[in-house]
């Protein structure tokens, strides 16, 4: 059976491991993967609990279709309270992980406590240990994945690790897989690092019985010619996800020196064609790599190019993979870098430290427009002359940072809000983030529906919480229509125009929720209604589910899932210290997003800025669709309707 | 089951091939460069784009032609900044 996965409680503190079934009602009520997992956090974490002590929890989850015949289903899931916020954390990362720990037989791994030194948890065939992790601490991402293998003698382990930013005490380190797939984002890395804990290793040999094999065979060709027609898929699997990027940059839709540009010029080095044309010149013609059953292939490999920075550096020929769009983000439109080697050797050593690309990138750029402003001196640097565009200052940086070594790389590694309170001044004021945590690489202040999304993302400023990016395509409204009215309906506005306020909340909503439904199930985003319009959804994840599992369901009780796995993290953050207009905590953008104009770009888009009434405004109707009060607190019927009005009382389901 | 259709697989009839859209966001038009063409100016709006053709029939839109963009940028933004003067 797919759904006979087991959840494994491990305490480090004690040694004790409990393994539990997982009931079907639970499966109906939170599916899997980053669901039950917000299930799990919220009833298995102490409310207020220090995020790098030992009352906090680690949680590796994969959906339900993991490792079935279901396309892509490869996402392993990580949720904690994060280290960086304080309040929810989570990621999620392809590869090949979450199959294996499915064939072992788990679907989710709880780990909490604290172990007395370095360790590992080996999961294979029902079995779960926990291993003494000598020969896998201190070693960097890749190296700690070999190790394993060799130790064990199985070269086939899966492995989620954590690097040594981690190690350190980094607050935004990611549980990384294979050679660059990042569990980014939520502080999952840092976390298992508190726990003395480097890795949960994977092996398994439990087949998965699929419930109705012929019917989920002969679904698949449909559902692949969905996924590999769509146009948006076909770059992906030419160009990888930069070319997300450089259609963003194309209109001046990112964020540029920090934030005070929004486009970064003459960049063609970066532009994902050149990228393909380094990865095509190191590594070959055939250099598009892709996750556990997906037919994309959007990741890229390469080695870093032999140009005058790399041999500086003696980086010339490191192996390593993508870089995303989020790498281009950080290393090149933030700190206003424009070098290919640049990008491709910081992308090599955030994979290798296991270190958020996004958070790193934009606390540098950040450091970068403080010391333009004076706010920070050469003093602080320790002698770097950290300007924008300077490469060599940003690949030091990252080093800093991520070993701790310098006053400024060890201010920087507590995160963003912590930084500020010890550089001081008003340097708070060009931190671009939500909830403390930096904004990923784009500009949203022409696209106010974006900017909702970022502003209300569950795990801080993010993309991947409810984005609806298809807004960009200018679709007819009758498209749109009928995208945004399934499963449930909805007849408000719907606008095709992306400077528009009026439809977004409601567009943002829908996108909350997909994105949540995706996770549940645990395949990847980009096999749903994201870059493109014509990707399966609800509907077709109710065939998908059944063919695969058994479990019937409707598109409408999908939606009903994922709406409430939504609520459940809202009501995580709440308790942890979420108000709606707190600055530091809070669902709302810095005034920048407000005050300053674009300056670059698409005619239309130079001298856009967000209207602070009308963005509240959008703001209160997505607390309306979500059934929230005017302060984003669920109301007393809307848990009643998604039957979490026990949440708090009941003992843990499983 | 398996052959109904779901709203995700009919509305892939209505992609389009062998266009980009201009990216100027009041603009939008449709362009339709020729094959292997590799920049294209927009007959609306005057911006002007690098192509890269993914494979035959699907270019997308590599970047803007830095010069026009900038030149295009610099004069709306001069615009926006008299106004703030003249008030
Ligand atoms: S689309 Fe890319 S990230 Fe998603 S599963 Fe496929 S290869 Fe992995
Ligand atoms: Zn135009």
């Amino acid at each position: 059976m797919a759904l006979d996965r087991k959840l494994a409680v491990v305490d480090l503190t004690t040694g004790n491991i409990e393994i539990k079934p997982i009931p079907l009602d639970v499966r109906k009520k939170f599916l899997g993967g980053r669901g039950l997992a917000a299930y799990l956090l919220y009833k298995y974490v102490k409310p207020g609990c220090d995020p790098m002590g030992p009352e906090n929890a680690v949680i590796f989850s994969a959906g339900p279709l993991g490792g079935t015949l279901a396309s892509a289903g490869s996402r392993t899931d990580v949720m904690c309270k994060n280290p960086l916020t304080g309040l929810l954390g989570s990621g999620n990362m392809g590869g090949f992980f979450a199959p294996e720990l499915r064939w072992a037989g788990f679907d989710h791994i709880l780990v909490k406590g604290k172990a007395d030194k370095p360790v590992y948890i080996w999961v294979h065939d029902g079995e779960v240990e926990i291993k003494d992790g000598k020969n896998v601490w201190g070693k960097t991402v890749t190296e700690a994945q070999w190790a394993v293998r060799e130790e064990l003698g199985d070269p086939d382990i899966k492995s989620a690790v954590c690097g040594p930013a981690a190690e350190k005490g980094v607050k935004y380190g990611n549980v990384m897989t294979g050679i660059k797939n990042a569990n980014g984002r939520g502080g999952g890395g840092s976390v298992m690092g508190s726990k003395n804990l480097k890795m949960v290793a994977a092996r398994g040999t439990m087949d998965i019985k699929i419930a109705h094999p012929m019917e989920a065979l002969e679904f698949d060709k449909k559902y692949i010619e969905m996924i590999t027609g769509a146009k948006v898929n076909q770059t992906m699997g030419t160009l990888g996800t930069p070319f997300i990027w450089g259609a963003a940059n194309a209109w001046g839709g990112v964020r540029a020196n920090n934030f005070q540009l929004n486009q970064l010029l003459y960049s063609d080095d970066i532009e994902p064609e050149s990228l393909d044309e380094i990865s095509n010149q190191t590594v070959g013609k055939y250099h598009m790599a892709a996750c556990f059953g997906c037919q994309v292939h959007c990741r890229a490999k390469y080695r870093i190019p032999d140009r005058p920075l790399s041999q500086k550096l003696g980086m010339v020929g490191k192996y390593d993979e993508g870089p995303e769009y989020t790498s281009q983000n950080a290393f090149c439109g933030e700190p206003g870098c424009t070098k290919a080697e640049t990008l491709l050797i910081c992308n090599h050593l955030v994979n290798q430290y296991g270190v958020d690309n996004l958070e790193i990138g934009s606390l540098i750029s950040w450091a970068m427009e403080l010391y333009e402003k004076g706010i920070l001196t050469s003093k602080d640097t320790g002698g770097i002359d950290l300007r924008f565009g300077n490469d060599e200052a940003l690949i030091e940086m990252i080093h800093h940072i991520c070993n701790r070594d310098t006053w400024l790389g060890d201010v920087l590694a507590e995160g963003g809000l912590a930084a500020a309170e010890k550089i001081g001044r008003d340097s708070l004021k060009y931190m671009i983030h939500v909830k403390g945590m930096n904004h990923l690489g784009s500009d949203e202040r022409a696209t106010p529906g974006l900017a909702l999304n970022a502003a209300m993302a569950s795990r801080g400023s993010d993309h991947l919480r409810s984005r609806p990016a298809i807004d960009l395509y200018h679709l007819p409204e009758q498209v749109l229509r009928r995208i945004y009215g399934s499963p449930v309906p909805y007849d408000g506005p719907l606008s095709p125009d992306q400077r528009e306020y009026a439809g977004k909340a409601w567009m943002v909503f829908w996108q909350e929720t997909c994105f949540m439904g995706v996770d549940c199930l645990g395949t990847c985003k980009y096999h749903t209604t994201f870059l493109g319009a014509t990707l399966p959804n609800f509907e077709d994840w109710s065939k998908v589910l059944y063919y695969n599992t058994g479990l019937e369901m409707t598109p409408r009780e999908m939606w009903d899932v994922a709406e409430r796995c939504n609520l459940i993290e809202r009501l995580f953050n709440i308790r942890e210290g979420m108000k709606k207009d707190d600055p530091l905590k809070g669902e709302m953008l810095v005034d920048r997003y407000f005050d300053e104009p674009c300056r670059l770009g698409a005619p239309d888009v130079v001298g856009a800025t967000l209207d602070r009434v009308k963005f509240e405004k959008m703001r209160a109707e997505f607390y309306q669709h979500k059934g929230c009060d005017e302060d984003g607190i669920p109301t007393p019927q809307t848990l009643s309707r998604l039957g979490l009005d026990t949440l708090d009382a009941e003992q843990p389901r499983l | 089951m398996i052959d109904e259709k779901s709203t995700a697989e009919s509305l892939g009839s209505t992609r389009t091939y062998g266009q980009v859209r201009c990216m100027n966001p009041s603009c939008t038009s449709r362009i339709t460069p020729q094959p292997g063409q590799t920049m294209a100016k927009c007959p609306k709006c005057g911006s002007e784009w690098r192509i890269f053709w993914v494979k035959a029939g699907l270019p997308r839109v590599r970047g803007p032609v830095w010069e026009t963009s900038l030149k295009m940028a610099n004069a709306k933004w001069d615009t926006l900044t008299d106004k703030k003067e003249e008030k």
